[in-house]
This record gives structure tokens, C-alpha cells and sequence, in this order.
């Protein structure tokens, strides 16, 4: 049960889009871009929410695109995990997006949902800060591309009325060695304990984002210096990388930061050890 | 003449079509035209003092019809202990307890108008524990418990104190026997609160016509209950009362309370008798409606140095939370129950029901059993590890035989328990317990088994009655109806199968009603512990015997012979030296025709029941008496991989043998157990309630509850033993229940065993082993 009324739209073009969110604001009508719909839903019948409209993402073409074009592989944020899963173009997504939610979710749920979701975990953005991806948002003025770096901090940095319309992976990433370890309380479905998804890029370097560890997800260069610095032995680098988490561990229902810890260290073995055998 | 069996046969249940198409309508599936919705507004502290409540805002929102709180048509319910209020009144004493009711045009409307409430609350010290319960100075949840009426008259509430029942067990000579032992172990035992999380929430409909008469639609295991409290409650004779119930999407006991009945009578009460409709969330359904006990428990047993077990001590510590409500009865069935399926000649059982500031009780598949199972089959673990044995040579040497005497002195046969010893025999083929109990393989993984065994009895009130209409149609098919709710098992189908043989005719012709409604279906106690195959099945036979009765006397007329020449099967009476004399049901259904227009007979009706016998309330300073008809028992295990490194596990197999009496549909009852080892698992590796300093539960959604998913399951291995139960129908007993009774305890016994650590808690997650083996160091 929905307890609150709300205007459903559906424009057909990016500029219909805009342009009506923002005529929707002005009028106190406080819109909400939508596509999947799973984290609106579950925070309205909880009364969690404040919305007079919704305007569905889903008519717009650039959100819809799904393809290798250019050396580039760019992928719209109303595309659903499902989708990505399904064409796999980029297996670290393909994997992390496939361990978010339950399949049916998965059909529900898109990349541009995950990336600007409200639930902490946003365990999508992984592969994505790892490949040095870059984002298309949309707004009055412009359409910009933006590295992901400078715009996903914890969580991704919108101006109001501001709105995700693609991410953008280059080619030379998908192939990459890469890795993706995920670990609950003690479900198969469940949010993350500890996600990590990494790449091992051309310079033989790791490239490694984490999600459940802090109350956001990250990719942190500190703790990848500490886990590239070969000269150091595994342990090393491994209390070296722990030593420089951006942030206190988290501590909640799914697990004491003390358990986290030593999940944690138990997984950058793992990704060390699975990187060194791929050598 | 040929008869194909009807029992014992795998018979697809018969709503199993308009289920698995979404045809059937479920209660809240019922869409009503002129319907009005309640929402509550529910305590968001765990102990406080109500000092004012403020409805004037919500009252005044559009589309709203009333506000009510505790002071409207204030009176204390309870089944057995009458404690609680269906709205709290002055005081609230759990976090998620209704405060006040907002009847409105839509739920939307509801809803904004409980946000509209303003509640002042005058906060008091919080009871979060047993032991902060049973402290001397502890703060009084209900500090008028000596006041309270007790509908009951075996129940105990203690004056000044949290304690609402003291149950004891005393059997056998206490000195003699521990002199006798040889070693002696102990343990502690912890078991968290928990939810039923059946999969439609409770919802119910309630109108009060013009003449009086009070209409209840409710997705519930007791309409006649709900019709006795109403009753009683609010002095309308139970005549002028009518309970619907359709099929029910899951109960698990967590729809035995009288709950959102009361509220919603009282919502269109409030309304001038409107159709009132309250549904909960889930939410609500975790947190607001009742849930199932915790239990803290000591236990001592002794046994000679061969393993003979001679002597036992328990406290079993049962946490009602707020009201206690069952609570009482599942301490009763702990401790009449309380040595486990075992011959125990000193036995020494005090059983107390204490109150806290968490959400209260109600009924949990198992009635208490699977708590205090995993007690005793831990400390089984524990004495054969202690005498170096094999856990299934010294429960083998200790289960209970013919002619020995139960915790309450009732006498041991082999109809009313059955062979347990079968049964074990049959689980360790299942399961290999001979090739290993224990292995680490070289990739380090462990593999480990864990067994237990169980007994389960009904302990229902010593009149709990059943009973059966039957009637012919002009088909030749015979209508069944009875007062048992379909909760999910497929009873339905096993009492049509049991008619069905009993007539000697297709189960295919029997046609069940569904649906229970207080006015047309003949009453049936409680759809609960188990015992609807049992007291139900017993009634329709005596109902077919009436039946058989009244067609042999009318086809003795048509065929002029006398009734004891007459035999009846395959949908007809025929004569027992030549079938080929017979005259079909069909002929003689609604009377008989003679060829010349004049008729004799009419519909033929017939009627049957049950009603349970010689049983007796227990004597209160032994606990001496007769609490149920028999037990069902079984032997159950659970297979484990563990991983030594980062102390997690995986589920590999679960495994039962139980021995039932008489399987009526094989399918069926594999599937009623499956799902109780599924939920079994569920309590031993996850399913838990979190309580802040504050009593607040945390996690009150799907999100943070965790319940077992599909595809997490181990492989589930399901045999049977049959052991005709003398007084049973076709011999069969009760297996609704038992599945989950035995599987926390083997699973926690497998890990102890894997991780060569005493697991006498559950749920137990990873992180628990992590912080035993390690001391919680990352």
C-alpha cells in the first residue's frame, strides 16, 4: 500500500524530460526521475518518501542504449541489471550486478537506479570506478562526460534535476583479468558484508572498489598503492591496504566491523593470490 | 467387489489446481464494494506509561470516520492468562503494541491520519531479558498479574513478579537416582525470539449488521475461537457470531491468536457496523502481531558409565514478552515433553513463562518443542562425546519403550509412541552415518552429521472436539465438510482420502468444502498441534459409519433384505452374497423413487465426531496426568560442509524418519516435513529477533529478517515407519508439526562437530563461529 498520491509521466525525448522536471519543481510538485521503481516503492509504503510525480526514464532513447560502439562501451542508465547480465559485455559487471537483489529484482532494477539509489551499498558503481568509466548526465543547460571519479564520491553527486543518461567503459577494460568477491552474514542473496570487484590493468596493477566495508561504496588509490607495492610481502600489503580505508568500518546488523575486518583480510588474500596465479 | 486404495496413494490435493493458477481468492483477495480500512498507530516505545493521546488532527483529516484508543470498550483478553488489552491501554509494554485504530475511506487516508497522532509517553524501566525479568527488584510488567482473570484453571501467575506460570514435573526417587550416575553433564541454552513469516500477512474483515448478527472473514486457524472471544469479550451470544475462513496462505501457529479480529469487530463498531477492513504490513505482522517464544534453559543429566541416562534436571525459562497468551501452554508442552523421546526414571522439570518488554506469544509449528529438543539432543551430543559414544548407540540405549512411564507417568505403548528405534535404523542408511561422521578433505573443507531425535504430543484442552457432516448429492458423490482450516498441509484432501477409503470409493467423488464458516461447519477446536489428521479423521469415519448405517437401512427396504446383509462400496449398496444386487448411491440420495412415483428416505445426511479422551490436567506439584492421545516420534539429521577458514558453512543434506502410523498421501507428507526441516534450518542458521538496549526491535522487514531463500536448501531425504496408533484412523497420527522439531539441535551438533565447539545458541551465523574460534581478533 502506497499511502501517498502522485502523477505518473512519460516523456518521450531528453529534452521533454528535463524541461518537465523542472516545471514540475517549480510548481512544488517535488519530482523524481524513475525507472525501475524498487527503491521508491519500498520507501512510499513505508511513508519514507515525499513525491507529487514521477517521471519515467524509460521513453527516453539515450537511456536505452546497449552497445560496443567506437572502442566504447556504453550502456543507458534505464538499461536493468538483467539486461547487462544478459549481453555480458563487461564480465565484472555482469558478475557484481548478478549478486545484487534477487533475479526477479534484477528485472527491475537499472544501472542508473543502483548508481543513484539511496541503499548504501550501490555495489554497480564497482566495476565501474575500477574501469575509470565515465558518465553522460543530462541537465538544463548541458549534457556533460564526466569521469566517474569526479562525480560518484560515496554517492553520485547530482544537481537537482540532474539526470544519469549513460555510462561510458572503454573497450580496452572488459578484457581485463578481473575479480569479484562478495561476501553476506550468511545468505546467497542478501546486501554485501563486503563486496570487492577489481581489475588487473595493463601495468599489471590492481584496480580494486569495495562496497559494505564504509557506509558508501569506494575505490581508494591509498589502499591500491599498498596492494601494488610489490616489494612489500602479501601481509604487508595486506595490513597496509586495511590500514588505509577512507573511513571507520561499518558496524550494523549484517556484521561487527571487527568481522568485517577480518573478512576483509581474508578477501584481499583471496584477490592477491587469484591476480599472482593469473601472472 | 474391487476396491483401489484410497490411503497411502499419492493424491494431488484438490485446491492444488486453483492454486498454482492464482484462482484461488485467498481472504484479503475478497475486493468489496462500500469498505472501509483501518490502520494502527503502534508503540514506538518497549515500556512506557500512555499520559495523553492527542487524535483531534487525524479526526479532522478528510476521508476519516473514527479514531479509537484503549479506553473504547476497554477489557483485557487472553486465553489463558487475560492480560492484554487489544489496544493499549494507559501502558504499553512491547515496541510495535497497537495505541490507537484509525477507521477511514482508504488505507492512504488511514495511514496519514496515524501520522497525525501526537502520543505522549512517560517512558519506564525496560525488561530486555529473562534474567532482568527474574531479578528481585525487577520492574513489574503487570503489576496487577495477581488481579488478572484466568480463563483457565491450571495456570499459576505469581504475585509480584514477571512471572506468569510455573509448571513442574517431579518424577522418580531424586537421592537413589544421582547416586546411580557415573558422570554428569551440564549446559546452558539460549534460543532467540522469533517470527512465523507465513506468506499472506493476517488480515481480516469485520461488519456488525442491522440485526445484530457480527460477520468476521478472517485468514485465521481458529474461527471458533474468535467466536468464543468475541462472545465472551463483548456479551454476544455466540449464535449472532459468524467466522468465515477460506484457505489460508500460511500460519505456522501464528494465526491461533484471537488478533486482528478483536480490532477490526471494535473498528466497525466504532464505524456504526461498516465493513471494516484491516490488513497488516509486514511489518505489522512481524512486530505487532505475536511471534514465537524464547527460551533460556539449564539442564543437568546423569548416566551410568555405559550410557544408561538415570536422572534429569531442567529450567526451562520461557519468554512470553509482553502478554502471555500461549506462552503458559508451550511451557506446559516443554515440560511434560521435556525428557525428549528417552526412558528417564528421576525427572525433575520446572517449566516458568516470564514476562518481558519484547512482542508477545503465540503458537510456533512445534509448540515449544523444537526449543527444548534442541536442549536435551545437545546435551545427548555432549554425554556420548563425555562417555566416548556414538550419539546413535546412546540415544538407541535410552528411548523410550513399552511400559515404561512418561515425564507425567502416563504408560508407554507401542500404538501411542511408536518405534523409534525403526526409525533411527532407517536414518542411518539415509544418511550414511557409517562411512564417516566426520571428514576434512584435502581442499580443508569439513563435512560433519548431526542427528537428533524427537517426540511431539498435542497437550490440547481435555475436551478438544471435532466433528463432520456428510451429505449425498444426486450424483452419487458425497459432499464432506468439517470445521478444520486449510492452512497449507492439505488436509482437506487427507480427510477426503480417509472417507474415501472408508467408503471404499474414489477419492475423486468426495467433494470438501474449502471454506469454514462458524454458522454451517461443524465445530472443530483449533486447526492446530498437528492433530487435524487425527481428531478430524476420527470424526469422518464415525461420520461414514452413520452413513453405512442409514444406506444399508434404506437399501434393505428397496432390496428386502435385512441391513446386515448389505455392503457398501464403489458408490453403492449391494448385497453381500450376490453384488450383483445393488441399488447405486445415486438412486437413493435425495430418497428413493419406486417405479410407480412413490418414494421413501430423503437426502441422506450423515454426522460424525471426536472428542478427545481421558485426558486430565496435570496434578500441579508433580505434573502427573494425561496431556494427549499419543506421540508422534522420529529421528532426524543434518549433513554440513564447513570451512575452516573463514568459518562459514554450507547445508548438504537434512534428512527425517518418522514413524507416522499410517501414511495417508506419501507426497504430501514429504512435503509437510520438507517444509518443517526448511524451517528448522531457518532457526538453527538465521531467523532471529534483535532487540536494542532499548527493546526496540531492529529488525522488523524482510530486508534484515533473514528466513532460509529457495535454492540455499540442502537435498531433504524424507522416510517413514508405520506403526499403526490403535485409536488412529487407519492407524495415522499427527506429522503436521514435526519436521522441524529435531533439525537446530542436528545441525548445531554437526557444526559442534565440524568445529570442535559447544554451539548451544542459535541462530548460529558464521560470525558466531568466527568469535568462538577465534575470540572475535580479526
Amino acid at each position: 500500500m502506497i499511502p501517498l498520491n502522485f502523477d505518473y509521466y512519460k516523456p518521450k525525448t531528453l529534452y521533454e524530460t528535463i524541461d518537465l522536471f523542472h516545471k514540475l519543481h517549480s510548481i512544488g510538485k517535488k519530482p523524481m526521475y524513475y525507472a525501475g521503481g524498487t527503491e521508491i516503492i519500498s520507501m512510499a509504503r513505508l511513508n519514507n518518501i515525499q513525491i507529487g510525480a514521477v517521471i519515467d526514464i524509460k521513453g527516453i532513447p539515450e537511456c536505452n542504449i546497449h552497445e560496443l560502439k567506437n572502442n566504447k562501451l556504453i550502456i543507458g542508465s534505464a538499461i536493468t541489471l538483467t539486461d547487462i547480465a544478459n549481453l555480458n559485455y563487461y564480465p565484472l559487471l555482469s558478475l557484481t550486478v548478478k549478486r545484487i537483489a534477487d533475479h526477479t529484482i534484477q528485472g527491475k532494477i537499472t544501472l542508473g537506479g543502483n548508481l543513484a539509489g539511496t541503499i548504501i551499498y550501490r555495489e554497480a558503481v564497482l566495476p565501474l570506478l575500477v574501469a575509470d568509466s565515465h558518465l553522460m548526465i543530462a541537465s538544463k543547460k548541458e549534457i556533460k562526460t564526466l569521469p566517474i571519479k569526479d562525480i560518484f564520491q560515496g554517492r553520485i553527486q547530482l544537481e537537482k534535476g540532474e539526470l544519469i543518461l549513460q555510462v561510458i567503459i572503454d573497450e580496452k577494460f572488459l578484457s581485463l583479468p578481473y575479480a569479484h568477491i562478495k561476501r553476506t552474514k550468511n545468505e546467497k542473496i542478501d546486501y554485501p558484508l563486503i563486496t570487492i570487484s577489481a581489475l588487473k590493468n595493463r601495468k599489471n596493477k590492481i584496480n580494486i572498489g569495495f562496497s559494505g566495508i564504509c557506509e558508501y561504496p569506494f575505490r581508494s588509490y591509498e589502499i591500491e598503492k599498498a596492494l601494488n607495492s610489490t616489494f612489500d610481502s602479501m601481509d604487508e600489503r595486506v595490513n597496509n591496504a586495511i590500514n588505509n580505508l577512507p573511513d571507520k568500518l561499518l558496524n550494523d546488523l549484517a556484521g561487527s566491523s571487527e568481522y568485517r575486518k577480518f573478512m576483509l583480510k581474508n578477501m584481499l588474500y583471496d584477490i592477491l593470490k587469484k591476480f599472482e596465479v593469473a601472472n | 467387489m474391487n476396491h483401489i486404495p484410497q490411503i497411502g496413494v499419492n493424491i494431488t490435493r484438490k485446491e492444488a489446481w486453483n492454486k498454482v493458477t492464482g484462482a484461488t481468492k485467498y481472504n484479503a483477495d475478497t475486493i468489496k464494494p462500500n469498505i472501509l480500512y483501518a490502520k494502527l498507530l503502534t508503540s514506538s516505545h518497549a515500556h512506557a506509561l500512555i499520559k495523553h493521546i492527542d487524535i483531534s488532527r487525524a479526526l479532522k483529516l478528510d476521508g476519516v470516520y473514527s479514531v479509537i484508543t484503549g479506553n473504547y470498550l476497554s477489557t483485557q483478553i487472553g486465553s489463558v492468562v487475560s492480560d492484554r488489552y487489544p489496544i493499549a491501554y494507559k501502558k504499553v509494554r512491547y515496541f510495535g503494541e497497537p495505541v490507537a485504530l484509525v477507521v477511514a475511506n482508504s488505507e492512504s487516508e488511514a495511514m496519514k491520519a496515524v501520522k497525525l497522532i501526537k502520543v505522549d509517553y512517560e517512558p519506564l524501566p525496560i525488561i530486555n531479558t529473562i534474567s532482568d525479568a527474574l531479578k528481585p527488584d525487577a520492574t513489574l510488567i503487570h503489576e496487577k498479574l495477581h488481579e488478572y482473570f484466568c480463563p483457565v484453571e491450571d495456570v499459576y501467575p505469581q504475585a509480584n513478579t514477571n512471572i506468569a506460570d510455573h509448571i513442574k514435573i517431579r518424577k522418580g526417587n531424586v537421592k537413589q537416582a544421582w547416586s546411580e550416575c557415573d558422570v554428569i553433564v551440564e549446559g546452558n541454552f539460549t534460543l532467540p525470539k522469533s517470527d512465523h513469516i507465513a506468506m499472506e500477512v493476517r488480515n481480516t474483515r469485520a461488519e456488525i449488521l442491522p440485526n445484530g448478527k457480527v460477520i468476521i472473514n478472517t485468514s485465521s486457524q481458529t474461527p471458533f475461537s474468535i467466536r468464543h472471544t468475541i462472545s465472551k469479550h463483548y456479551n454476544i451470544p455466540e449464535g449472532d457470531i459468524i467466522v468465515r475462513t477460506p484457505l489460508v496462505g500460511g500460519a505456522f501457529g501464528g494465526k491461533s491468536t484471537v488478533d486482528l479480529e478483536i480490532l477490526a469487530y471494535l473498528a466497525s463498531r466504532s464505524v456504526g457496523g461498516r465493513l471494516v477492513q484491516i490488513t497488516n504490513t509486514r511489518e505489522e505482522d512481524i512486530a505487532t502481531s505475536p511471534s514465537k517464544i524464547a527460551l533460556e534453559a539449564n539442564i543437568k543429566i546423569g548416566a551410568t558409565k555405559d550410557g544408561l541416562i538415570k536422572a534429569m534436571k531442567a529450567t526451562y525459562y520461557v519468554d512470553c514478552g509482553a502478554y502471555a497468551n500461549t506462552g503458559p501452554r508451550m511451557a506446559k508442552a516443554m515440560a511434560v515433553n521435556g525428557s525428549g523421546p528417552y526412558n528417564i526414571e528421576y525427572i525433575h522439570i520446572d517449566a516458568f513463562t516470564v514476562y518481558t518488554n519484547h512482542n508477545y506469544v503465540t503458537s510456533f509449528r512445534g509448540f515449544g518443542h523444537s526449543a527444548f529438543t534442541f536442549c536435551i539432543e545437545r546435551m545427548m551430543d555432549k554425554l556420548a562425546s563425555k562417555l566416548k559414544m556414538d550419539p546413535i548407540v546412546l540415544r538407541t540405549k535410552n528411548i523410550i519403550s513399552p511400559g515404561t512411564l512418561t515425564p507425567t507417568k502416563d504408560r508407554v505403548t507401542l500404538s501411542n509412541t511408536g518405534d523409534l528405534k525403526a526409525c533411527i535404523e532407517k536414518l542411518r542408511n539415509l544418511i550414511n552415518w557409517d562411512e564417516y561422521k566426520k571428514v576434512q578433505y584435502e581442499n580443508g573443507m569439513i563435512r560433519a552429521k548431526g542427528i537428533s531425535c524427537f517426540w511431539k504430543t498435542s497437550t490440547s484442552p481435555t475436551n478438544a472436539t471435532s466433528g463432520v457432516i456428510l451429505t449425498l448429492n444426486s450424483d452419487g458423490s458425497i459432499n464432506l465438510s468439517f470445521g478444520a482450516v486449510e492452512i497449507g498441509p492439505g488436509m482437506k484432501t487427507t480427510i477426503a482420502q480417509i472417507l474415501a477409503e472408508k467408503m471404499k470409493m474414489s477419492v475423486k467423488n468426495v467433494h470438501v468444502t474449502m471454506y469454514v464458516d462458524t454458522q454451517v461447519s461443524p465445530n472443530h477446536w483449533k486447526t492446530v498441534a498437528s492433530m487435524t489428521t487425527f481428531m478430524v479423521g476420527n470424526a469422518v469415519i464415525d461420520a461414514a459409519d452413520n452413513l453405512i448405517h442409514q444406506l444399508q437401512h434404506i437399501g434393505s427396504i428397496i432390496l428386502k433384505c435385512p441391513p446386515k446383509d448389505l455392503m457398501v462400496a464403489n458408490q453403492r449398496v449391494y448385497l453381500k452374497a450376490n453384488p450383483e444386487i445393488y441399488i447405486d448411491f445415486k438412486d437413493i440420495a435425495y430418497g428413493y423413487k419406486y417405479p410407480n412415483g412413490e418414494s421413501i428416505g430423503g437426502q441422506i445426511i450423515a454426522h460424525g465426531n471426536y472428542i478427545m479422551k481421558h485426558l486430565t490436567p496435570l496434578n500441579k506439584e508433580t505434573g502427573e496426568g494425561k496431556v494427549g492421545p499419543s506421540w508422534t516420534l522420529g529421528a532426524q539429521a543434518v549433513e554440513i560442509e564447513y570451512d575452516p577458514k573463514l568459518y562459514t558453512y554450507r547445508l548438504l543434506k537434512a534428512a527425517t524418519v518418522i514413524d507416522v502410523g499410517k501414511v495417508i498421501n506419501p507426497k504430501t507428507a514429504r512435503g509437510v516435513i520438507m517444509g518443517g526441516m526448511s524451517m528448522g534450518l531457518g532457526l538453527a542458521t538465521r531467523e532471529e529477533f534483535i532487540y536494542n538496549d532499548e527493546a526496540i526491535l531492529k529488525n522488523t522487514s524482510l530486508r534484515t529478517y533473514k528466513l532460509i531463500r529457495f535454492g540455499e536448501n540442502p537435498e531433504y531425504l524424507v522416510d517413514f515407519v508405520e506403526t499403526p496408533q490403535i485409536d488412529g484412523p487407519f492407524g495415522a497420527k499427527g506429522l503436521g508439526e514435526h519436521g522441524i522439531i529435531g533439525i537446530p539441535a542436528a545441525f548445531a551438533n554437526a557444526i559442534s562437530l565440524a568445529t570442535e565447539m559447544e554451539f548451544d545458541k542459535i541462530p548460529i551465523l558464521p560470525e558466531e563461529i568466527w568469535k568462538k574460534k577465534t575470540g572475535g581478533k580479526p
